[in-house]
């Protein structure tokens, strides 16, 4: 019997028959009682709400956007694209940093005023204990998430607009369905908001250490990004749990794709199990004798867990290659020309020009190749586009040669960036006389890598 | 009927081995002193009747419900609180008691406000606990006992940081639980207080108990309780003192006599100074018989923490011969 099976049936168990749920329901009122009477968790609430909301003010009071971010060229013409900028640039950092302030030192503060006596001499058991702090913790992490999800909604569609959305394929999407994808976007960040909690508890238990529970998080998923950028196999990656926060991206293409999605939710919850396993069967059987025996403990575990967590991340990086490539230049290249071609027919709609119906581009021999020692995989492209224009009075017509440089990442997504000779400049004048963003300057766009 | 019952309690830490067999039953409504020097299991094995550390070998049952580890519902009407109590220090008194409480599945503001009035703690609830002396965190850790209307209460050192009115404050609480019936195990190294609360004693020694029984068993049992006495004629009474049975006397250092009296010895030996013309100005108990079997069983490693140090050396010394 696995020790999450043993978890569920201590707290089901005959000891527990007596009043099961009433423990656990009891225990995590009381933690969300002191979670909330906790400074640092109100100062992470507090950011969570105004930090969106200060983005998008120094955003609308500069001309310039993060176009490095996917969805950032877009922040001055649609509000949702405000939040999902702080969903793009905030998850990979955001998430784990909640999920450590969090549930990084609720049990190692326990240890650290001396208080799992008192707690564990009530009316509940252990196992009511460990999963009434499990809901508290989820709960608040769910609840941190969400209101950054709905603040940087507000702060978008209050100070930009509730504008159409271009999806990663070059057409609008309604103002609703915007909406609706982006708030779907934020809710795909549970499962690994929670297995990053999982991670913080496992580590509050094993160290015992309130700093290491609370960093340790965070600087998981900074050595997971880095890996992130490391190899070519597709597998590798997405075992990762840092990379289900990206998973999102397929929502936004005009054909949805959700098979790293789902993925990434079932890595979420192998990470999330496993983590809760373990910190329960360290739990379960520790003495709490006091400060003597707890001393003499020293660093030897935090020590053990750091080391394991390396090699895992050292095992991954050599694996780095594991699996097929999710980036080819065939994947890349159709993906990319019909998202150039529907860019254009925005575009000159934009400016005013009559496009018919089911209009496009002649496009001749779109090539793409990568730079590097390998035609596979992330890193920097280039691709090439062959458009015939239309011939001009006596002028006969012929191919003209676009190149845009394109950054893949591991998931498929990638932003491509022209010189500005025939694309124009970042922002254009719409036949109104605005000033609109011009959709061709930067082309963001998502394939399915799997 | 039993309201604790372990039997055969082993525990080891690494190469420590903290209990060794440890046998114990209390009947319901006694107050069962716990005593023994540093290092002899009293509050690992208050931990192993807590839940909080499980034995290697050995069963506990408590008010009749076997201890299962790690799941402590056998402690339901128990409370009580091993080494000194601690709280959630930036949340004040009464909402770390309503935490508790609320643990406890119990509403209770008024069994709150009565709590923390019974251990003198009224006018600070609301203050944060990382505000309180050592002393008001153990006050308020009765009050959190006393939250779970227990019917058995495991304390240990109690009185620990209060200063003399609270010790006396603690003693007098804890003798008012006693008579509504609580069954008491306190554990605690100020002997004379405990002396005066507790009906029955163990006393534990490197993991083992080396004598457990009723006050009045351990008073008939214990070797001579030693005074330090003054006269108005020292050489005349180290004279009696030779011929009293029960009575051994020698020279104090700081002046006086260092005696050693047995139990019933005392009342015939000040009579014969009496009827001798000797005066007795002075006489002060420094080892009860609580004590003096402690010392006894104990290996006479710990002394009252109490005692002037130079006292407690000379009249060591003068009792050595005994």
């Amino acid at each position: 019997m696995s020790t999450a099976s043993a978890l569920a049936a201590d707290a089901l168990g005959p000891s527990a028959f007596t009043r099961p749920e009433n423990g656990i329901r009891r225990v995590y009122r009381t933690e969300v009682r002191k979670l909330s009477s906790q400074v640092v968790v109100r100062v992470v609430a507090l950011l969570c709400l105004v930090v969106p909301f200060i983005f998008a003010a120094l955003l609308k009071v500069q001309s310039g956007a993060p176009t490095d971010t996917l969805y950032g060229v877009w922040v001055h013409s649609s509000g949702f694209a405000v939040s999902l900028v702080v969903l793009a640039s905030g998850a990979a950092w955001g998430v784990p940093l909640i999920a450590g302030t969090v549930a990084g030192d609720m049990f190692s503060s326990e240890d650290r005023y001396g208080t799992w006596k008192l707690v564990l001499t009530r009316s509940c058991t252990r196992s009511n204990v460990f999963v009434g702090k499990l809901l508290a913790a989820a709960t608040f992490v769910i609840a941190l998430e969400l209101l950054m999800a709905f603040a940087s909604m507000a702060a978008g569609v209050l100070l930009v607009g509730a504008q159409s959305l271009v999806d990663l394929n070059g057409t609008l999407f309604s103002p609703a369905h915007s909406a609706l994808l982006v708030f779907i976007s934020w809710l795909t960040l549970i499962p690994p908001t929670l297995a990053f909690t999982a991670i913080a508890v496992l580590l509050s238990i094993a160290t015992r250490n309130g700093i290491l529970g609370v960093i340790a998080p965070f600087a998981l998923a900074l050595a997971m990004q880095l890996l992130l950028l490391v190899g070519t196999g597709i597998w590798s990656h997405l075992l990762l749990v840092g990379a289900a926060v990206f998973t999102w991206h397929g929502l936004f293409d005009a054909h949805p794709y959700l098979g790293p999605l789902l993925v990434g939710i079932a890595v979420s919850v192998i990470w999330t199990v496993v983590c809760i396993d373990v910190s329960w069967a360290l739990l379960r059987r520790r003495d709490f004798a006091g400060t003597p025996v707890s001393r003499r403990r020293g660093w030897g575990t935090p020590v053990r867990v750091v080391v394991a967590i390396t090699a895992s991340i050292a095992l991954i990086a050599i694996a780095g290659n594991w699996g097929p490539a999710g980036v080819t230049a065939k994947r890349l290249r159709s993906d990319l020309t019909p998202a150039f071609n529907h860019l254009t027919v925005l575009q000159q709609t934009e400016l005013g020009r009559h496009v018919p119906k089911g209009a496009k581009l002649t496009l001749a021999l779109p090539t793409c190749s990568r730079r590097g020692s390998v035609p596979y995989g992330p890193g920097e492209w280039i691709c090439y586009f062959y458009v015939q224009t239309p011939s001009t009075g006596a002028l006969p017509s012929e191919p003209t040669n676009i190149g845009y440089d394109v950054s893949v990442n591991w998931d498929g997504c990638y932003k491509a960036q022209s010189p500005p000779a025939f694309i124009g400049q970042q922002t254009m004048r719409n036949k109104q006389g605005k000033s609109v963003v011009n959709p061709l300057y930067t082309i963001y766009g998502c394939f399915n890598p799997l | 009927m039993a309201a604790l019952r372990a039997s055969g309690i082993v525990k080891r830490f690494e190469t420590v081995c903290a209990l060794d067999g440890v046998d114990l039953a209390l009947q319901t409504g006694q107050v069962r002193g716990l005593l023994g020097p540093n290092g002899a299991g009293k509050t690992t094995l208050l931990r192993v009747f807590f839940g909080l550390v499980r034995p290697d070998a050995g069963t506990v049952e408590l008010l009749d419900r076997r201890l299962e580890w790690p799941e402590a519902e056998a402690l339901e009407g128990t409370a009580g609180f091993v080494e000194n109590p601690s709280f959630y220090p930036y949340l004040s008194g009464r909402v770390n008691l309503e935490l508790m409480a609320e643990l406890d599945g119990r509403t209770a503001t008024a069994k709150i406000d009565d709590a923390l009035a019974r251990v003198g703690l009224a006018g600070r609830g609301d203050d944060r606990v990382n505000g309180y002396s050592t002393g008001m965190k153990q006050r308020l850790g009765i009050a959190a006992s006393l939250l779970r209307e227990p019917r058995l209460l495991l304390l240990d050192e109690p009185s620990a940081g209060l200063d003399p009115a609270g010790v006396r404050d603690m003693s007098a609480l804890l003798r008012q639980l006693a008579n509504d019936g609580v069954t008491i195990l306190l554990s605690s190294h100020q002997i004379v207080e405990v002396e005066e609360i507790c009906d029955s004693f163990t006393i534990l020694r490197r993991g083992h108990v080396v004598w457990d029984g009723t006050a009045e068993q351990l008073r008939e049992q214990a070797p001579a309780s030693a005074y330090h006495m003054q006269t108005s004629d020292d050489a005349r009474t180290l004279e009696l003192a030779e011929h009293q049975r029960g009575v051994r006397a020698a020279p104090s250092r700081r002046g006086g006599l260092a005696l050693a009296v047995d139990l019933g010895a005392l009342d015939p030996w000040v009579l014969a100074l009496g009827s001798a013309g000797v005066a007795v100005r002075r006489l002060e108990l420094l080892v009860s018989p609580v004590e003096s079997m402690f010392f006894a069983l104990t290996g006479d490693s710990e002394r009252p923490p109490n005692e002037p140090s130079e006292l407690a050396e000379l009249d060591r010394r003068a009792l050595a011969g005994i």
